[in-house]
């Protein structure tokens, strides 16, 4: 492979991530992509290392969280012969192999904090030594990370080390979720389809209509765009895109609120019975009733807040929420809300 | 006296800041003390400032944390390409001058709250100081 993955897209998110690469390839600093599953964070590392000075050395990955953290360490550093039992012959390790080159190392956030003490000593020093070897060797990897965490959050909760975030969050990348700019669609509708169409040596489709178009703007894309290239794929093949689109308006609601996806899809599943949902499947959903549910979980704290702040004394209570006192006793009732057994004796 | 104003180079800095207020404030401060100001909101903009070519600047002011290419990765650009300009480093509330100035290959790093005086105090001493390398 001698030329880049495309970055597609016109939205400025992406023109902004092209001139980027274009004023940072050249440096060797290091880099943080970051964004959600799927957005392209690989393609980004990609094309920094084809417009760099490096491209004609190797490109190496890692995936941080497919191994564990005993095999990934051997992974990074290599191991002489007889390191460890099972060690039979010496192993180069992923820094070396990137030597001149690019270390992509994807899923940063999911690095042991052991191994990322590790990982800034290797970037402090340039030196790294082999499990097992008491030489050091030299490295000139050019690190390029990725990650879908939020690091500045694991920041804050200790899972990722303040010291190894400042050496390797020299230049940042963020890339936005492909739902957060939909104007980068329809190009990569037209380049997948094209390509997929070759790959599967199919004709040429006919473009999608504009209801489905419409439907493919609306949705959400929450595997961003990979999940895009698998519908292609699944159109090219199948040739229609109707049912191809109207499959993933229908399937997306459910797995998404299995898989709680992000915190809004927690939410839901979190409001709706469950059980419920997986009989009657989608026409459990209703919106007045998830309404009365937030509000009434609502109304039970702050009712309940202020009843504790006022000892149970309920015309002040009222007075504090601005209610009558009967609507107050109707929602202690209704919202079953029950004096702490201390004062129970009290009032009764 | 009207000689020796006359006579006094105009030194051009760059700003960079991701903060508009900080960006204002400071450079409504150098434009007083005679400087001629060039600001940036982010390292990108800054770059691209450094990069093209009618842009020769005497001295660069940056702040460390920002967008895209952060403080640090300026630094270092700069320091790649023209070693000789010096910079300064600020660095904000709340932030971690430590771990960040010991990444930084800044001339001075300074903290925030400073005082303006004292910013200026240090531009005079590192432009200086440069002058006196070049005879």
């Amino acid at each position: 492979m001698n030329i880049p993955p495309p970055l597609i897209g016109v939205s400025q998110a992406i023109e902004s991530i092209r001139e980027l690469i274009k004023h940072v390839s050249d440096t060797g600093l290091n880099v943080v992509i970051s964004g959600e599953s799927g957005v392209g964070k690989e393609v980004v590392a990609q094309n920094l290392y084809f417009s760099s000075p490096r491209k004609d050395k190797p490109f190496i990955k890692v995936n941080c969280a497919a191994l564990p953290e005993g095999l990934l360490e051997s992974e990074l550093f290599g191991y002489e012969q007889g390191a460890f039992t099972g060690a039979n012959q010496r192993r180069r390790g992923k820094f070396r192999l990137a030597h001149k080159g690019v270390l992509f190392l994807d899923e940063i956030g999911d690095m042991s904090i052991s191994l990322q003490s590790k990982l800034l000593h290797v970037l402090q020093s340039g030196e790294f030594s082999p499990l097992g070897s008491e030489k050091d060797i030299k490295t000139d990897a050019w690190v390029i990370a990725a990650t879908n965490h939020n690091l500045e959050q694991d920041l804050k909760n200790g899972k990722f080390r303040e010291d190894l975030y400042y050496r390797l969050n020299i230049i940042k990348f963020y890339i936005t979720p492909l739902r957060n700019r939909p104007e980068d669609i329809s190009p990569l509708i037209e380049y997948y389809i094209q390509r997929y169409s070759n790959h599967f040596n199919t004709n040429k489709l006919l473009k999608p209509s504009k209801k489905v178009m419409d439907s493919l703007l609306a949705y959400h894309w929450p595997g961003n765009v990979r999940e895009l290239q698998n519908v292609l794929k699944r159109v090219v093949v199948l040739k229609d895109w109707e049912e191809v689109v109207n499959e993933l308006n229908s399937s997306s609601l459910p797995t998404n609120l299995a898989v709680k996806q992000s915190d809004e899809s927690s939410i839901v599943s979190d409001l709706l019975d469950p059980g419920d949902l997986e009989t009657k499947g989608l026409e459990s959903l209703s919106l007045k009733i998830i309404k009365k549910k937030v509000l009434d979980r609502i109304e039970k704290e702050v009712i309940s807040y202020v009843l504790g702040k006022t000892g149970w004394n309920r015309s002040k209570a009222c007075k504090i929420l601005k209610i009558s006192y009967k609507t107050l006793l109707y929602k202690i009732n209704d919202l079953n809300l029950e004096p702490p057994s201390t004062l129970k004796r009290k009032l009764s | 006296m009207r000689v020796k104003t006359e006579m006094k180079k105009k030194y051009k800095l760059l700003l960079i800041d991701d903060d508009k207020d900080i960006l204002a404030v400071l450079s409504k401060f150098l434009r007083k003390k005679k400087y001629t100001v060039v600001t940036a909101s982010n390292g990108l903009e800054a770059m691209k400032l450094f990069e093209s070519e009618d842009k020769d600047f005497d001295l660069i002011i940056t702040d460390l944390v920002m967008p895209h290419i952060t403080g640090v990765g300026v630094i270092s650009i700069v320091k790649q390409k023209r070693p000789e300009i010096p910079i300064i480093a600020i660095t904000g509330w709340g932030e971690h001058p430590e771990a960040l100035a010991t990444e930084s290959q800044a001339d001075l790093v300074l903290k925030k709250p400073f005082e303006l005086s004292e910013l200026d105090n240090l531009i005079s001493k590192l432009l200086s100081k440069n002058n006196n390398n070049d005879t």
